[in-house]
């Protein structure tokens, strides 16, 4: 019996703090189609005025095009860097290559808003380069990389380097046996990792916010509209967003089978 | 792999992009640290004044944020110590679906998180409607929102699927055999989840405490959003920079590496 209790407790815990990571984000979405503009239960009509009301906003669509271009060539640029890197890891002896990975992953635990006044100082006052998508997508490269290693890194973990030796001993360029052989073996894997650095990169305020100089992606844009006014456009703008990274990280888990 | 094999470059480009845009950006932040501002302008020099002043001026932020963090740190670890215990052993079936709700909350949408939270917890939020809707108060509750309180709830909502991971991938380790012999062998529930439970959990439980930590130490955007008027270091930086465009004090703390 006191079991039975204790086994119940524990499922109830887990429900509770279920509920408390998916309610947030359900709500969001469920006020972006409400009539009325105050927040609170129950939803007084459905309607897609303020969806209607977001794409009137004359900034809306450049800051959509913009956050494309710049998830799109961080996802593309780091899954480059990281597939090289994790392929070179794994032939290293692994305690070198631990060290290797956790020197690279440094970036990861620096807080994001030092990283983007450095990057904005060094662009600046160092280099003096115009800030815009090109310095946004330098920065976002290096907070990315790490995610795209160490997933890529922990799936080549069970890779058989000896097949790609089979088939350089039977001829093959490096070339060849990296794309008939590794390639294939290693493609979904890259697809789960391009959409998780797609979504980090969408996702990104501090560093974008730091490094774009004018402009405006959708997460500055949502900053933007918290700042100076509160309707549910931004619950429109907010569902779009959770659609988008739900959807890459929905889609990254199902190529992957990333675990953690 | 026994044999190292030939052909690193591989690490080149990771490697260029890690020192370019990583290194060089913080050593060169590090050295503009110790320059002093006259007349409105940074000029070279290598002085410490900038450090004193901080640590003068704004020691009692630095403090707030750490016992904030601090506290956040210990609450999103017990939560994550709780949901990913109850995945790994008490939801049998479900407990991927448990799992997928966490992955799938992790990377979406932080600003949308902070807002979420805002319309929640704000006067006219979901909760003091709600609770004012059904009778329970008849004012709204004001101290929700714009306080501790808020920065809290806030962050550890959001750094709950980070911390899970860790501890869950450390729970997975134990196995249902080694459980079971301990409970046949007559050891109480509590006795297995001390001797046997906590120990083997101990570095999911760390990397989940650290990285809740130095995230919330970090961040800014929450407590400017939801906090209250006491600043933490990352609101405190981020204002020098973009109004007092106090440069030279911006710089990473001790906490951060």
């Amino acid at each position: 019996m006191r079991a039975l209790l204790a086994h119940a407790a524990w499922v109830v815990a887990a429900l509770l703090i279920a509920g408390f990571l998916v309610f947030p984000i359900v709500l969001v979405v469920l006020f972006s189609f409400n009539t009325s503009a105050l927040t609170s239960l129950p939803l007084s009509g459905l309607t897609l005025g303020w969806y209607a009301k977001l794409f009137s906003i004359e900034y809306f669509l450049p800051a959509l095009v913009n956050s494309l271009i710049i998830g799109a060539a961080v996802s593309i640029l780091t899954l480059a860097s990281g597939t090289f890197a994790a392929l070179a890891l794994t032939q290293m002896r692994s305690e070198r290559a631990r060290r290797l990975l956790a020197g690279l992953s440094l970036p990861m635990m620096m807080p994001a808003l030092v990283i983007g006044i450095a990057l904005l100082s060094f662009f600046v006052r160092l280099l003096s380069v115009p800030l815009g998508l090109g310095t946004v997508i330098a920065a976002q490269l290096v907070v990315v990389q790490p995610f795209v290693i160490a997933i890529l890194y922990a799936r080549l973990q069970s890779f058989d380097w000896a097949i790609v030796d089979s088939a350089r001993d039977l001829g093959a360029t490096p070339f060849q046996a990296f794309r008939t052989v590794t390639l294939p073996i290693i493609r979904s894997t890259m697809v789960g990792a391009g959409l998780i650095a797609l979504a980090i990169s969408l996702d990104d305020f501090v560093i974008t916010f730091f490094t774009i100089g004018s402009g405006n992606t959708l997460p500055t844009m949502v900053w933007g509209l918290v700042r100076t006014s509160l309707d549910p456009t931004i619950n429109a703008l907010a569902t779009l967003l959770i659609v988008f990274s739900l959807g890459a990280s929905a889609l990254a888990l199902r190529f992957s089978r990333y675990r953690g | 792999m026994a044999v190292e094999r030939k052909g690193q470059f591989g690490l080149w480009p990771a490697g260029l992009i890690f020192a370019g845009l990583f290194i060089v950006p913080l050593l060169w932040f590090f050295v503009i640290s110790f320059w002093t501002v006259r007349s409105l302008r940074m000029r070279p020099a290598l002085s410490l004044r900038n450090y004193v002043e901080a640590v003068q001026g704004y020691g009692d932020v630095l403090v707030y944020t750490l016992a904030v963090s601090g506290a956040i740190a210990v609450l999103t670890t017990t939560l994550a110590f709780v949901f990913a215990y109850a995945i790994r052993f008490r939801l049998g079936r479900f407990a991927n679906l448990f799992l997928f709700v966490t992955l799938l909350t992790l990377f979406g949408g932080y600003l949308v998180k902070i807002y979420a939270w805002k319309s929640i917890l704000g006067t006219e939020g979901v909760l003091n409607q709600t609770l004012m809707g059904l009778g329970l108060i008849h004012t709204p509750i004001s101290a929700l929102l714009y306080s501790t309180n808020g920065v809290v709830v806030t962050l550890t909502y959001f750094l709950l699927p980070f911390a899970v991971l860790p501890v869950y991938g450390s729970l997975r380790g134990i196995k249902d055999v080694t459980m079971e012999c301990a409970r046949d062998l007559g050891a109480s529930p509590w006795a297995v989840m001390r001797d046997m439970v906590l120990p083997q959990a101990q570095g999911g439980i760390m990397t989940a405490f650290t990285l809740s930590f130095l995230i919330s130490a970090g961040d800014y955007v929450t407590p400017r959003f939801v906090g209250g008027g006491s600043a933490m270091v990352g609101t405190f930086i981020e204002n020098q920079f973009t109004s007092a465009f106090n440069w030279h004090w911006v710089r990473p703390w001790p906490s951060s590496r």
